[in-house]
């Protein structure tokens, strides 16, 4: 895999928490590359380092030790300007919750790191997000008028109406009713497959990892393995047998 | 319970810290006035006790109210050196006496008296004066001066002085320079020593002294006699003790400090209210941000009085903490305003500060009362918020606002009611009722304004939003997400700005009214009045310049007038009178509702339209009026006048004045020239006679009223500054909110610093919300003190002409919102220095 085709990887990733006694060491030496264009998932169990993984690639936080790039850019060499501004330009999120401004509607809250940019939103292209989400109607709304589903909708809208390189996501499906839960991921699928859009996603609900094209499994802040394209019972198969 | 309550109060240490301060600087200004002035007072009572005790009886004039005594004859002196059982007899000649300084300035005479007094050997340490250097007043050419006046004015032993006294100006040598006690002067008081001829002299008293002060021969009964002088005094004069007189003293004292106290009260009632808002206001964020908690303690089997007293508790523990606080700072505050009170030149005598435990009590009692108060509505919400809230989140759901716009409708109305009665009924304590009549209309409008809060926000961000692109979008939307909040934030702002432009419209519509006023009657050219701001009662300018003036060719008329206190007979008021010497209808237009100037003479007298028609007295009636040496007089009314700008009810011509009343010294003098003069040579006739006298003041009409005016706004600006603390009361109000909001909404910020909002971005949205907070607040003040300056300037009427000080009101608001800025400095930059991951991680 060269560096054209990778969106973001991190090399010899290390994250350590606390000090003597209370040391947790989050990610022990990782090195990992995220394909573009690909849907990646991240699984593990609770403390395998995926949330630190996903953090720190997406310079939300500081590794201890190694690098961290999106495309060709090393994080640990931008200060917090200058890392605001990539994360404006070149990534997108969705979290779990707290996704949506609610002084915002659907529309504006869409347009957000546009207009924090203060740049003019790509109308064909913010249309076409919109549809692609199906969320055409729904864009006056205030998040406290949509649904658990919709506003995550609107949050996925929102990480791709950038165009960003690569869009981070945090058990986006999380808080989701599974109905709910399977439309946003088909969204996001879709995203992938139309726009060619690069998505990591940290899961820990092998129905959600089974829509990645590939997906990834952590232990200890390490790699264990990865499967290429699973159905979602062949990744909880594989959880149960690496003690996950 | 109390377990957990103290456990809230630790957790949320930062935040309450806050409120603390709130209640910390009302309860210092409570405490600290009460210490003030307590010791003021101590300090006093026991410089006069010491003085006193080793007086055992005091001759003096009878005087029923007022501050003068009036004279009594000085052969009294020798029948008291004649009674059986007086040891030594020490009298006193009283006046008024002017010090002028090397550059031919009048010293002191801005506010407190300029005293003047007569020295005789037999009284040596029964006077409260102490000698600090030279030598008392031995000879007729020489004065003894207070400490302060010396040093301020480089004034030694040996120097020359002029005095500006009731028969001239007139030199004098220094002899030597005294103290009130320790202190350097007598609460600010001007002092000048005499020998008792020389007093006489000047202070126009001969064959009279003010009061002759008695020691008795060891082992004399007292009482007998003060039974024996009393029976052979003649009508005018009485005998009290030493202790009566010490007790006098102290009146006049109390009387001195009592308006200081009165304001500092004041203040410190406004800052207390002010307060109130914010530590509501922090409450409610607190019990907001604590739903899950206290819905689990709900869920767990907490009764809903059980979490309503946890909050309550909690409100307890801090008020006892911040008003302990409160007393202690207070203290400080006491010694900061002594030695500030010493440094302008009102001296204090030495002595420690009292803390009286009523001070303690009062502290208390006003800190805890106001935050248990304060704190009783958001406890009565924390009790309802539903156990479920626990589980999941629950925005819950605006209360109706039919019954808040009820509620704060009829409350603003009652104050309203309240204001509109105590200023147009005729009853005592109007003031009082105003007053609080006021407060009650601020609580009313404080709960209207989260109606009109969201779209007050929605209207005013509009612009910000254009200009600032996001960051100012968000910021309306904060402002506008909690009405609630930002009404109350915005409120405690409010109280500050009503009350700062109550005083913009009045302070203008008095300035207009003088100005008018004067314009309409003023027919003279120039005029003669005391420079400084005095007590007319105790001050003017001497006589004799008047006769100098009259004196000048280029002069045609010259009326003066003197002031006075009387009470119209049957009332306990003290009202003021002017008496006139001269044809006033030459210089004056007073516009008559019945009857002439022209007159007035002996025995008769021009009453104001009001009080003519309250008494029922026409042309040609009499009225009765009681005067300070117990006279009781009456008067034939000559005309009634409708002209507010004499600020008297009554007006007497000379000779009735000076058979009655004290003063020989006069307020003012109206000038007009003569035909063909030209008015600069006049003018320069007139500044080359009252040159000698330094306290007079020569304008003409349009220089007087300007100095007027001046003399008002100055007044006015002084209440304002102290207003300026409630101010900034409110404006910590702002900076607790939005620190609160913050922590509110930090995965909001953590969100937006995530989707590439930079540090400047998040700084500037918060900025611009506090300035709506701030601009709504200022909105809010300006309607509602407009609204109560135009009803006061309506209800008093006479001599004020309704103006709206447009300018100085907008700066007012401009400042409002430069206050919103600076409130959130802080507040932003801790907004923007937020950890990402920490405000976006999931508890």
């Amino acid at each position: 895999m060269n560096a054209e085709s990778t969106a973001a990887r991190v090399e010899n990733a290390t994250k350590i928490y606390g000090s003597g006694s209370t040391m947790v060491t989050a990610l022990d030496d990782l090195t990992l590359s995220f394909e573009r264009g690909k849907f990646t998932a991240i699984m593990g169990p609770s403390g395998s380092g995926k949330s630190t993984l996903l953090h720190c690639i997406a310079g939300l936080d500081a590794l201890s030790s190694g690098s961290a790039y999106i495309g060709r850019v090393r994080l640990g060499d931008l200060n917090d300007k200058s890392l605001t501004l990539l994360r404006r330009e070149s990534v997108g999120f969705i979290f779990q919750a707290f996704n949506l401004i609610p002084t915002l509607d659907a529309a504006e809250n869409i347009t957000l790191p546009v207009d924090i940019a203060g740049g003019e939103a790509d109308k064909a292209w913010f249309d076409e997000v919109v549809a692609t989400m199906g969320l055409g109607d729904r864009l006056t709304h205030r998040p406290a008028e949509l649904s658990g589903g919709q506003q995550q909708r609107v949050a996925a809208a929102r990480a791709l109406v950038s165009r960003p390189e690569i869009v981070f996501a945090d058990e986006p499906s999380g808080n989701l009713d599974s109905k709910a839960g399977a439309e946003l991921l088909g969204f996001m699928r879709h995203a992938v497959d139309e726009f060619g859009q690069t998505i990591v996603m940290v899961t820990h609900d092998p129905n959600a990892a089974a829509y990645a094209d590939r997906v990834v499994f952590l232990g200890d802040g390490r790699y264990v393995n990865e499967l290429a394209d699973p159905t979602a019972t062949q990744i909880f198969e594989h959880l149960k047998s690496i003690g996950g | 319970m109390i377990r957990l309550a103290l456990r809230g109060v630790l957790a949320h240490k930062v935040r309450l810290t806050m409120t603390a301060v709130a209640i910390v600087l009302g309860v210092a200004f409570v405490s600290g006035t009460y210490v003030f002035t307590d010791s003021i007072k101590a300090s006093f009572d026991t410089l006069f006790s010491d003085v006193n005790a080793g007086v055992d009886l005091y001759v003096r004039g009878v005087s029923e109210f007022g501050n003068q005594l009036p004279r009594i004859p000085e052969s009294l002196v020798d029948e008291m050196l004649a009674t059986p059982g007086v040891e030594i007899v020490a009298p006193s000649v009283d006046g008024i006496a002017q010090l002028v300084d090397k550059n031919g300035e009048a010293i002191g005479g801005n506010g407190p008296p300029t005293l003047g007094f007569s020295w005789v050997p037999e009284g040596e340490g029964l006077t409260p004066l102490e000698i600090r250097d030279g030598d008392w007043p031995r000879h007729s050419d020489e004065v003894t001066i207070d400490s302060f006046a010396a040093d301020a004015n480089d004034l030694h032993v040996g120097d020359s002085i002029d005095v500006i006294l009731p028969v001239g100006v007139e030199r004098f040598n220094v002899s030597g320079i005294a103290t009130f006690g320790e202190a350097d002067n007598l609460l600010g008081a001007t002092l000048a020593v005499f020998s008792q001829e020389t007093a006489q002299r000047v202070f126009q008293a001969e064959g009279q002294v003010s009061s002759i002060a008695l020691v008795l021969s060891a082992g004399v009964d007292s009482t007998i006699v003060q039974t024996r002088i009393a029976g052979s005094l003649p009508d005018g004069a009485e005998v009290v003790t030493g202790q009566a007189q010490t007790d006098d003293n102290l009146e006049a004292v109390d009387e001195g400090v009592g308006f200081i106290n009165t304001i500092l009260l004041v203040i410190a009632g406004v800052a207390v209210f002010v307060g109130a808002f914010l530590i509501q206001n922090t409450f409610r964020i607190i019990v907001a941000q604590r739903t899950k908690e206290l819905a689990l303690l709900r869920a767990v089997g907490a009764t809903a009085g059980q979490v309503t007293r946890v909050v309550v508790f909690e409100a307890i523990v801090i008020g006892i903490v911040a008003s302990l606080i409160g007393v202690g700072v207070g203290i400080l505050i006491a010694m900061g305003l002594k030695a500030a009170f010493a440094a302008f030149g009102f001296g204090i005598p030495a002595s420690a500060l009292i803390v009286k435990v009523r001070t303690i009590v009062v502290g208390l009692v006003v800190g805890l009362g106001v935050t248990i108060a304060a704190s009783l509505v958001p406890a009565r919400k924390a009790a309802k918020v539903p156990p479920v809230a626990a589980l999941r989140d629950v925005e819950t759901p605006p209360r109706s606002l039919g019954r808040r716009v009820a509620a704060g409708a009829s409350v603003t109305g009652l104050g309203v009611v309240m204001v509109v009665v105590g200023l147009v009924a005729d009853i005592g304590n109007a003031l009082a009722l105003v007053g609080s009549g006021a407060l009650v209309t601020f609580v009313g409008v404080s709960m209207l304004a989260p109606l009109v809060a969201r779209e007050f926000a929605r209207f005013a961000g509009i612009p910000i939003a254009r200009w600032r692109g996001v960051s100012g979008r968000l910021a309306q939307g904060n402002a506008m997400r909690r009405p609630r909040r930002t009404a109350s934030t915005a409120s405690a702002l409010m109280i500050g700005v009503a009350l700062v432009s109550v005083i913009a419209v009045f302070s203008a519509s008095a300035r207009a009214g003088v100005a008018g006023a004067l314009e309409r009657t003023f027919a003279n050219d120039f005029q003669v009045a005391v420079s400084g701001f005095s007590d007319p009662t105790a001050s003017g300018l001497s006589p004799a310049l008047t006769d100098e003036l009259r004196a000048l060719p280029e002069l045609e008329t010259v009326v003066r007038d003197r002031f006075g206190v009387f009470r119209f007979s049957g009332s306990e008021a003290e009202s003021f009178l002017l008496g006139f010497d001269g044809p006033i209808a030459r210089v004056m237009e007073v516009k008559m509702e019945a009857g002439s100037v022209d007159q007035l003479g002996p025995g008769t007298a021009l009453i104001e339209k009001p009080d003519a028609e309250r008494l029922g007295v026409e042309v040609g009636d009499t009225v009765g009026i009681d005067l300070p040496n117990g006279a009781s007089v009456d008067l034939r009314v000559v005309g009634i006048f409708d002209e507010p700008v004499l600020g008297v009810p009554l007006v007497v011509d000379l000779k009735t004045y000076e058979d009655y009343l004290p003063l020989r010294l006069d307020r003012f003098i109206y000038i007009d020239i003569a035909p063909g003069v030209d008015p600069a040579d006049a003018r320069e006739a007139i500044t080359g006679v009252a040159a000698r006298y330094a306290n007079a003041k020569v304008t003409d009409t349009e220089e007087y009223a300007a100095g007027l005016e001046e003399q008002i706004g100055m007044v006015l600006n002084l209440v304002v500054v102290l207003l300026g603390f409630a101010v900034i009361i409110a404006l910590l109000g702002i900076v607790n909110t939005l620190a609160l909001s913050i922590s509110e909404r930090k995965h909001e910020i953590g969100l937006l610093r995530a989707v590439g909002m930079d540090r400047r971005q998040v700084r500037r949205m918060i900025r611009w919300e506090a300035v709506l907070i701030a601009v709504f607040g200022g909105v809010l003040g300006l309607v509602v003190g407009v609204g109560l300056g135009a009803a006061v300037v309506l209800a008093v009427g006479q001599g004020l002409t309704l103006t709206f000080p447009v300018g100085q009101l907008v700066i007012y608001l401009v400042m409002a919102g430069v206050g919103g800025v600076l409130a959130a400095i802080v507040p932003a930059r801790r907004g923007a220095r937020l950890e990402i991951l920490g405000a976006i991680s999931y508890e």
